[in-house]
């Protein structure tokens, strides 16, 4: 008996906490988008910091990314492109590629490469920065750290996420053409045909609008995770560790989601 | 001490207890105040915060970032930072503890006749080290 009701206290618990940190999530999300339509949020450092944000995250990491992104979109293609003609469904092969690569399976890819390059080095520094006082020292000199911090890492992870998956479809596009037409113009016609039945307005938004959960997602979750981190040093690694295992979740969440509304 | 970290919102701290950003050069973290305060450009803004560290005779640290600064620098950048604050009083909380290489009294003596400021300096310190300012 003793053991029921200590597993359901302990449940309870866990219930509890999701809750709690859920709900710190939403809040610290529903303040920072309040912050970002107030016009002196948008001063030169807030602007400065999203810039560095974006390169770091995005224009410091772009060549591997792409060399990756080209090297997955080019296997995925010549898988599907061998299958179909095993199979004889040739013509389906151009539409199957681009909605698995472009659709699917890119951003998600990307979000992940973001999340464990971007989203734990902001996750500790959040970690840090609370354990060390920084914050404290910014609150005391009248510097908002939502404005200089926070905010900036938010935008920039949304920013970069939705333009490096960007590339990697226009990449895996032009890949899907090299690989079913060779290099000439013959296919292009037809491959743009698919290409537009594919893409309708849609489709665009849902992509761009799941793309940029993604980026909030790889941004907001280590920041709440860093600043939930105990005033002692040796919490940061668990802080990061569990930063990213929220990272992760919410990223196959957001892409099991996004699966179940387009396809069920 | 729990009294100094209960000062009104119109003194200005140096403590230990409010680092650098870790990550910012002494001048980003000076400079960020007259941004976000003042509502100045960031080239008006480093112009005020490099002229104060010269006014303290530490030009030189500008570029530096708070692990590669020496215990007496990060002194004189915090202290930067708070006089560009421009508040009344400025708190120099138990000095010791972040001047532990230098004989920070007639430090901070020095410092103080080189600032240009107009409001007053209090050092909160331990009783035991009473001593050391009639030096």
């Amino acid at each position: 008996m003793n053991f029921l009701a200590a597993s359901i206290e302990s449940l309870g618990a866990k219930v509890v906490g999701w809750f709690t940190v859920g709900y710190g999530m939403f809040a610290f999300l529903a303040q920072a988008g309040l912050l970002l339509l107030e016009p002196a949020t948008w001063n030169r450092a807030t602007f400065d910091v999203v810039v560095k944000q974006v390169y770091f995250t995005a224009v410091q990491i772009l060549h591997v990314f792409l060399g990756y992104a080209l090297v997955i979109s080019w296997l995925i293609i010549t898988i599907i492109l061998s299958t179909a003609r095993d199979f004889g469904l040739t013509e389906f092969a151009s539409e199957m590629a681009i909605r698995v690569l472009v659709l699917e399976l890119l951003p998600f890819l990307t979000a992940l490469f973001v999340a464990l390059r971007s989203g734990s080095a902001i996750n500790t520094e959040v970690a840090l920065m609370q354990v060390n006082n920084e914050l404290d020292a910014l609150a005391h000199c009248k510097v908002p750290p939502m404005q200089f911090e926070f905010l900036p890492r938010l935008v920039g992870g949304v920013v970069s996420v939705v333009t490096l998956a960007g590339l990697a479809g226009l990449l895996a596009l032009l890949m899907g053409y090299l690989a079913i037409y060779g290099v000439n113009a013959a296919g292009f016609e037809p491959y743009t045909r698919t290409i537009a039945k594919i893409f309708d307005f849609r489709i665009v938004a849902g992509l761009i609008f799941k793309c940029a959960l993604f980026g909030l997602a790889v941004t907001l979750i280590p920041v709440t995770a860093g600043l939930e981190t105990p005033k002692k040093l040796f919490m940061v690694p668990v802080s990061v560790l569990r930063g990213m295992m929220r990272v992760f979740f919410a990223i196959v969440a957001i892409e099991v989601v996004s699966l179940a509304l387009k396809y069920i | 001490m729990t009294a100094v970290a209960a000062l009104p919102d119109d003194v200005a701290r140096v403590s230990h207890e409010l680092p650098l950003r870790a990550n910012l050069s002494a001048l980003d973290n000076i400079a960020l105040i007259p941004i976000y305060q003042g509502h100045f450009n960031v080239a008006e803004s480093n112009r005020q915060a490099q002229q104060l560290l010269k006014q303290l005779g530490h030009a030189d640290i500008a570029t530096l970032r708070d692990p590669d600064m020496t215990p007496a620098q990060r002194f004189i950048t915090k202290l930067a930072r708070a006089l560009i604050l421009r508040r009344p009083r400025l708190v120099i909380d138990r000095p010791g503890a972040m001047l532990y290489d230098v004989p920070y009294p007639a430090f901070i003596r020095h410092l103080a006749a080189q600032a240009e400021t107009t409001g007053t300096w209090e050092i909160f310190d331990f009783s035991w080290n009473q001593a050391l300012y009639r030096a």
